[in-house]
């Protein structure tokens, strides 16, 4: 196996719907065994660039590589390493859980019977219910089973745990963790796209944030911990106003200041400190709240 | 052992679990020969990234903290660190420098600081020595 292609490679992508560009220049490296994340607001491209990799959807221009294949010239080859769990899943009503496994399973080479039967106990699916009877949280699960069980090289995840309850999310990104992820030989690449970050924040090495079609910030989560940060301090005094040059943000009410650094958190501190605060407090943003800052981000330029 | 992570804290969340078991394993809370919990059951139950966890035993196994019985899982070490005295001097004294700019800035003096470090010496021999004594 060449792991030195990338499993996901987009350059200038762009998807245009009449007048609207849906996709507007993306480009995007996912290297082999990581997992990435892929957020943006409702509307900011994030479906119709997955569409693209699935070939659901041809690029106005610019070019989207799987495995380094063209999924518009090798459709099958790049389908058949790859599973996907779209944003809302439909089964066909009329077929059970395990006719509708089964009916899945008959278009994989592989599939990993252990999986699931251990992964139907776990979510406590009756092999014998109708699909048209499951709850949107069953039928996701569900879906989740038949993207895990042929066990691909990717696993492409379109705003998986969107509407379900907190317990259903929990486990589905546990079963992603476990059930997915514990495949040794080769390694096993998660893209998932979504603004319910938190519940990924464990699981994302890399990211980008998309905004109207274009990229906005591409970073690995560590490094994106640890240049954000978020400053507060609270003076004995209103503190008035003095500079603090290189803050991305400065919030301030009465005697208090909150501050977002981006990677100057230990010269904004020092310079805080000199002011002598009655508190002073320094945590990292969360991949959410990066995201959400991310407004600011766009006005500084990053 | 318990973990815990905190994505606020800054460090990155694999150097989090290292600390972890190096506390645990100075504290005693961790004893030679001890497993470390299996990559995928931690992962799952932290919710972080398989790698993640694998990166943090691979650190801490470079280190000579823990080793890994191949098909058997991880488990702590005796504590034979494989670095030169030197090397283990210079690790240490990076994390001083860290608790004497922080002293500096909380204004705690040299005594108090010093005080403070007998007391915490005082406190993992007291601790890992009440674990020794329930075998």
């Amino acid at each position: 196996m060449q792991t030195d292609i990338p499993i996901i490679e987009l350059k200038n992508l762009t998807r245009r719907y009449g007048k609207v560009d849906a996709v507007n220049g993306l480009s995007l490296t996912v290297r082999p065994g990581r997992c990435y994340g892929m957020f943006g607001r409702n509307g900011a491209g994030k479906t119709t660039t997955i569409k693209c990799l699935l070939n659901l959807l041809r690029p106005t221009s610019g070019t989207a590589r799987v495995f380094g294949l063209d999924p518009q010239k090798n459709e099958v080859a790049v389908k058949s390493r790859l599973t996907y769990v779209p944003d809302s899943v439909a089964f066909y009503p009329w077929m059970s859980v395990r006719d509708t496994l089964a009916y899945l399973a008959s278009f994989r080479k592989h599939w990993n019977r252990d999986i699931e039967t251990d992964l139907l106990q776990r979510f406590q699916l009756d092999p014998n219910q109708k699909a048209d009877r499951l709850s949107r949280g069953q039928k996701t699960q569900l879906a989740l089973i038949g993207a895990i069980c042929p066990e691909p090289e990717l696993l492409v995840l379109d705003e998986p745990t969107m509407g379900l309850d907190p317990i259903v999310r929990r486990e589905f990104i546990e079963t992603v963790i476990g059930a997915y992820q514990s495949g040794e030989p080769q390694p096993r690449t998660v893209f998932v796209s979504t603004h319910l970050i938190s519940e990924f924040e464990g699981l994302i090495d890399e990211f980008t944030i998309i905004e109207q079609g274009r990229e906005l910030l591409t970073m690995e989560a560590d490094s994106a911990r640890d240049r954000f940060r978020k400053i507060r301090a609270r003076f004995v005094q209103p503190p008035g106003s003095f500079e603090l040059p290189g803050a991305l943000d400065v919030r301030r009410n009465g005697r208090e200041l909150e501050i977002l650094a981006n990677g100057n958190s230990e010269q904004l501190l020092e310079k805080l400190r000199a002011r002598q605060p009655e508190e002073l407090r320094c945590e990292s943003l969360s991949l959410e709240e990066i995201f959400v800052a991310s407004g600011i981000l766009k006005k500084a330029n990053l | 052992m318990m973990f815990q992570i905190d994505f606020k804290s800054g460090k990155p969340v694999y150097l989090q679990l290292a600390d972890q078991v190096r506390y645990a394993a100075a504290s005693g809370a961790l004893r030679p020969g001890d497993p470390l919990p299996s990559i995928r059951p931690l992962a799952e139950e932290l919710r972080v990234n398989r790698n993640t966890v694998a990166k943090a035993y691979a650190e801490l196994e470079s280190q000579g903290v823990i080793e890994t019985a191949p098909g058997k899982g991880c488990f702590l070490k005796e504590n034979n660190s494989p670095f030169t005295k030197q090397v283990r001097q210079k690790l240490l004294i990076t994390e001083i420098d860290e608790a004497v700019v922080m002293a500096h800035h909380l204004q705690v003096d040299r005594d108090r600081f010093l005080a403070l470090v007998n007391e915490r010496l005082d406190y993992f021999e007291r601790k890992s020595g009440a674990t020794k004594r329930d075998d």
